[in-house]
């Protein structure tokens, strides 16, 4: 199965010539990293040390381990400086790759549209639209004809029935109102009903009501 | 990293003898496989020296002044071997690797992480997924060499990187 394995891996890699050169770099950034961090703790150590020949008076060599860690930190800054190039040149390459891509993709997309209007010709879309028209044509022909069969004393009773029929929906409109109860509303609305009310003209309640009036002020007359 | 919570039967002196008692030595070593395990997680170990494990306190409780002896320890192992979560790395049974995550499930792991940080179609280096500063705080952060490599294997297979070799620099493409 290995070999099986192994021959199929040799004949499809998907690692591209710039994957290579990424990854180099990512090697060499790594390398740069542990470097910088070798110097660091080197740089730590040799604070303590000097740190060390001070408290014992030994001035001369401090200062000299005080020049070493001077240079250094030189080297930190330089390697920190060569880091950054590395980084920016593996973004470059990636971004190059992602842009190749993206032309690639581009010009992919290009050609399928390309294919699909040639599928299209302007004079086939013209020969569809004139064919539509055709078929409309055609379409109010036998409309035309079919109607047509009807004779104008039939049209006429057919006008005459819709206006028939149109009246008497009308007159229903005008009788519904009144005769329909008040249906549920909102209390906002109910209030509005409330004020409309008085407008209804019920003869015998009006009647009525000047009686019981008349009664309501009867025994306040006397009252007074 | 928090403390490790050691199991009650740490504390219980008899645990540190293989019982004679066939239920009980069963539940025993069930018991030392969880601690070994759950040890060897919280503070990702890998690969272990059978001397070196133990004088650690993971076989020595300096608190109750026990000690698994070698030959328990060699039991609890064997064990250990049984379940699966242990590889004899030489014939002498002197080094083991302890799996807590088989090489799949590794995998599966770092392939989330791939994915979740859009390194798909990316190239990297084994150095920088197991000791660069962007993985510090993910579980795979650390894992030994060898078994990095396993797991990326079986992403290989199943299409989802390619690993790369070049002088001796060890890398991985995702896809």
């Amino acid at each position: 199965m290995g070999n099986l394995f192994g021959s199929k891996k040799k004949k499809e890699t998907r690692i591209t010539e710039q994957d290579r050169a990424v990854f180099q770099l990512k090697v060499q950034r790594d390398k740069s990293k542990q470097y910088a961090k070798k110097l660091d703790v080197a740089l730590e150590k040799e604070k303590d040390m000097v740190r060390q020949l001070l408290r014992n008076g030994r001035k001369e060599r401090a200062k000299l381990l005080l020049r070493k860690k001077k240079y250094q930190e030189g080297l930190i800054q330089k390697t920190e400086n060569q880091l950054e190039t590395i980084e920016r040149m593996i973004h470059n390459i990636e971004f190059a790759q992602i842009e190749a891509n993206v032309v690639q993709r581009l010009s992919e997309g290009n050609a399928a549209l390309k294919k699909m209007h040639e599928l299209l010709s302007i004079e086939d879309v013209e020969r569809i639209m004139d064919d539509t028209a055709a078929g409309i044509e055609y379409q109010r022909e036998i409309d035309e004809l079919l109607s047509g069969g009807l004779t104008e004393e039939n049209e006429e009773d057919v006008v005459a029935e819709l206006e028939q029929l149109l009246q008497e929906s009308e007159e229903q409109k005008e009788v519904e109102p009144k005769k329909e109860p008040e249906p549920p509303k909102v209390e906002e609305e109910e209030e509005e009903e409330e004020i409309k009310l008085p407008d209804v003209p019920t003869g015998e309640l009006e009647e009525k009501q000047r009686e019981k009036k008349k009664r309501e002020a009867a025994p306040a007359m006397l009252a007074s | 990293m928090a403390e490790f919570e050691w199991p009650w039967q740490y504390n219980f002196p008899p645990f540190f003898t293989i019982q004679p008692n066939i239920d009980t030595r069963k539940k025993q070593l069930e018991a030392w496989c969880f601690l070994i395990h759950d040890y060897c997680k919280h503070h990702k170990l890998y690969s272990l020296d059978v001397t070196e494990i133990q004088s650690s306190d993971l076989f020595y409780n300096k608190k109750i002044n026990r000690k698994l002896s070698s030959d328990s320890l060699l039991t609890v192992l064997d064990e250990l071997k049984k379940k699966g979560h242990l590889e004899w790395a030489d014939k002498s049974k002197r080094q083991f690797t302890i799996v807590w995550r088989t090489q799949e499930e590794w995998g599966k792991l770092i392939y989330k992480y791939v994915v979740y940080n859009g390194l798909t179609d990316t190239v990297c280096t084994l150095y920088e997924l197991t000791e660069g500063e962007d993985t510090v705080d993910r579980e795979f952060h650390g894992l030994e060499r060898p078994l990095l490599v396993k797991a990326l294997k079986t992403l290989e297979n199943e299409g989802k990187a390619e690993l790369i070799n070049i002088d001796g620099n060890e890398g991985v493409k995702f896809f």
